[in-house]
């Protein structure tokens, strides 16, 4: 029984995961936008191995019907119970099956294998979820889309792989939805936005 | 993964015991888990999942044996503790009395500990004993009315 292993969650279940579903979706419709996902005083406490916005993100959106798939650093007895617990989340090891995703930078050079959803249903696809050390202080990419006026920098810690590997498995409307988290805070960039590298700009202009 | 109690697994006897605490727990009254609140909580502990209310389908078989059925939804209290020392106690109640939830669980949890005997001595046989009693007598009261319905054989004596 992994009972010993489980925490608490969410001190007012009810308000807190509506606060951080909230700011998850205001991530999305502002791609690029860095938000808090909660206030501290509605953080779940710490769970180890995950982040404050990592832990309280998997509480709001997981649930009996979402199937979750764990990368390796994520896949401890601890985050196991805590999330079957108070979610009720199956947690699978096929890609494929899975609705959320919970990765590390060490995933970003290989997004293969997830549901990207279908013609009739791109919503059905797999929603990333990342966690980084940081979400800044990496080199800067521009952001287009729906959700930015202009343009929006980014400066994620993450190598071209990423990029490449999401330019791959977009195949509009189909695609994936990937929101990153470091510390309490939350980056959204679903699969509408188009990535322009600065210095490519003027290249593509010519 | 590390020592606490509840991380062996149980033996048959043991979960066949727990099973019936937790139904005695389940078939209690509020007031006869609140006579018991100082005791249960004399101890430090943490709420895993606090008290909530919650819905549950309850599905049935006619006469036990016919193909399964929706009876209807109840409403269904749990409650999830950790009492000091590691051990977790839980509870499902009928109902919607988040205390007697609490309670309830606590109680789940102090049976699991050393003191067992104490609490099953205190707690869970009086408390048995009280739905015994219950049973008994809403059976007997159920028993007066009964009505035995037969046919006399015409032309038979």
């Amino acid at each position: 029984m992994s009972a010993n292993l489980l925490q608490p969650a969410f001190a007012n279940p009810v308000l807190d995961s509506q606060h951080s579903f909230r700011s998850a979706i205001k991530a999305l419709a502002e791609p690029g936008v860095i938000q808090t996902l909660l206030q501290p005083s509605q953080e779940p406490p710490a769970l180890e191995g995950l982040d404050a916005a990592t832990h309280a993100l998997c509480l709001t959106v997981l649930d009996l019907d979402t199937p979750l798939w764990l990368a390796e650093a994520f896949d401890t007895p601890v985050i196991r119970a805590n999330l079957s617990f108070h979610c009720g989340c199956p947690i699978v090891s096929d890609r494929r099956k899975a609705r959320f995703a919970l990765l590390d930078e060490s995933q970003l050079h290989d997004l293969s294998r997830f549901d990207l959803g279908n013609d009739r249903y791109p919503d059905q696809s797999c929603t990333l979820l990342i966690q980084l050390p940081s979400l800044e202080g990496g080199s800067t990419l521009s952001l287009r889309g729906p959700g930015i006026q202009t343009e929006n920098p980014v400066s994620l810690p993450i190598n071209g792989d990423f990029w490449q590997q999401r330019e791959f498995h977009n195949d509009f409307p189909r695609g994936l939805d990937v929101f990153f988290v470091a510390g309490s805070q939350v980056l959204g960039l679903p699969r509408s936005t188009r990535v322009i590298e600065p210095i490519c700009d003027s290249k593509e202009r010519a | 993964m590390n020592s606490a109690p509840d991380s062996t697994p149980a033996t048959p006897a043991e979960h066949q015991a727990r099973q019936r605490w937790i139904g005695v727990l389940a078939h209690s009254r509020s007031d006869e888990l609140l006579r018991h609140e100082a005791a249960l909580r004399d101890a430090d502990y943490q709420l895993i999942r606090a008290a909530e209310i919650g819905m549950t389908l309850v599905r049935g078989r006619m006469g036990g044996t016919g193909a399964p059925f929706n009876v209807g939804e109840m409403s269904v209290t749990r409650c999830v503790v950790r009492v000091a020392g590691g051990l977790t106690g839980y509870s499902y109640l009928a109902g919607r009395d988040k205390v007697q939830a609490e309670l309830a669980a606590l109680a789940d949890a102090h049976l699991q500990g050393a003191q067992q005997a104490y609490w099953l001595k205190e707690l869970i046989e009086p408390l048995a004993e009280a739905q015994a009693t219950r049973r008994a007598q809403k059976e007997a009261e159920t028993a007066s009315t009964k009505v035995e319905f037969f046919t006399m054989v015409r032309g038979d004596n």
